[in-house]
């Protein structure tokens, strides 16, 4: 995160005062996040869609209990986002699909799953704080599985080049991590 | 993300002085996995909620009833008319990214009866190819091309085109473009599959 970036603290209590800019700034923060708690809680990419917007109609509705003396803005909101997502799964079971597009494996036990959960999030917001240059790099190698010669090649750019913005990736990530959003 | 192991020591030199603090943010990223596309439908935030429910009053039940009936029929007599050609909403959208700035998005329709995913690929920066030559949308499987969904040309600024993957799209990890007879990526998909 840069240090001239509004904290989602600060968002949210902007929010709670109404000012329809922090929603959009926090949503453009938070969506694929949010959408990312949502597919591995319901592993239905239809029913994760719709629980995005119940999600933030819920940080709307929320904002103003926000008290930042007792813990970050990312916490907050994915104590929100959580209890949302799971009432939208009480509220509607997942139907019986014979062939969906994605499906999530829960084989861990609820612990551990809740602390995976609790990881690609916050893992996922911090992904949304890189430069666009370090995030194609990392989307590269981690996602798209690609090695440095090959990313190297696809971008057209020197390996040195790709091997100093992946490191420089990975060490803002840490950055954005250790200071717990 | 591909069944290829990423090797962190192709990443980061072995005597960086940070690579233990380097390195559990590779492990982090691994067990997170790809963040997912946002559909179109949530590119935006979506507009507050209303504070509250207002409950209509006992003496509108009438209108609201009459109002009600003709928004009934209007609704079915559209539907007759226009419904079933009305698009549908993605089930599922692929961000890809290629050199020099091109990008593609695939909107993934609903599964037909048939096993069909029609899809809509949507093509912005790719080179324009000389007549008769194309590029091709492929599923893979561990890096390799599997399956083509198809071909296309391209035209400069944006190109739209509709195509279909008759396939159990689970056996799939993965979207690349390439210039039709040749295994050269153009594009390859950037989000969560």
């Amino acid at each position: 995160m840069s240090t001239t970036e509004v904290t989602d603290g600060t968002l949210i209590e902007r929010v709670a005062a109404r000012q329809r800019e922090a929603f959009e700034e926090l949503y453009g923060r938070y969506a694929r996040p949010v959408l990312g708690l949502a597919l591995r809680r319901l592993g239905d990419r239809g029913r994760a869609e719709d629980s995005v917007q119940e999600v933030f109609a819920a940080v709307w509705r929320s904002a103003p209990s926000y008290d930042r003396t007792r813990g970050p803005g990312g916490a907050w909101l994915y104590t929100i986002a959580r209890n949302a997502i799971v009432d939208a799964q009480r509220r509607r079971p997942a139907p019986t699909m014979a062939d969906p597009p994605e499906v999530v494996s829960t084989s861990a036990t609820p612990d551990e799953e809740a602390e995976v959960s609790w990881n690609a999030w916050r893992v996922h917001r911090a992904l949304e704080t890189l430069p666009e240059h370090e995030r194609v790099v990392i989307d590269l190698a981690y996602f798209s599985g690609l090695s440095q010669s090959e990313i190297a090649g696809f971008l057209q750019i020197p390996l040195g080049t790709v091997k100093t913005r992946t490191r420089s990736g990975l060490a803002r990530l840490a950055d954005v991590l250790e200071g717990e959003l | 993300m591909t069944d290829r192991d990423i090797s962190f020591d192709e990443i980061v030199d072995g005597a960086d002085p940070e690579r233990i603090r380097l390195q559990a943010i590779h492990d982090l990223l691994l067990a997170a996995g790809a963040p997912p596309e946002l559909p179109p439908s949530l590119e935006a935030a979506p507009p507050e909620p209303r504070a509250g429910v207002i409950a209509f009053p006992r003496r509108r039940y009438t209108t609201i009833t009459v109002v009600a009936a003709a928004a009934t029929v209007l609704f079915g007599v559209g539907y007759a008319i226009g419904g079933r050609d009305a698009p549908q909403k993605p089930v599922q959208t692929i961000a890809m990214r290629g050199a020099a700035g091109a990008t593609a998005s695939i909107a993934l329709l609903p599964r037909d009866a048939a096993g069909n995913w029609p899809m809509t690929v949507e093509v912005s920066g790719l080179a324009v190819l000389p007549d008769g030559e194309t590029y091709t949308l492929w599923l893979t499987h561990d890096g390799k091309l599997a399956e083509s969904c198809g071909t296309f040309a391209v035209a400069a600024g944006t190109t739209k085109v509709p195509l279909n993957a008759p396939y159990p799209l689970k056996q799939f990890d993965g979207w690349v473009v390439v210039r039709t007879g040749t295994t050269q990526p153009f594009l390859l998909q950037t989000g969560a599959a």
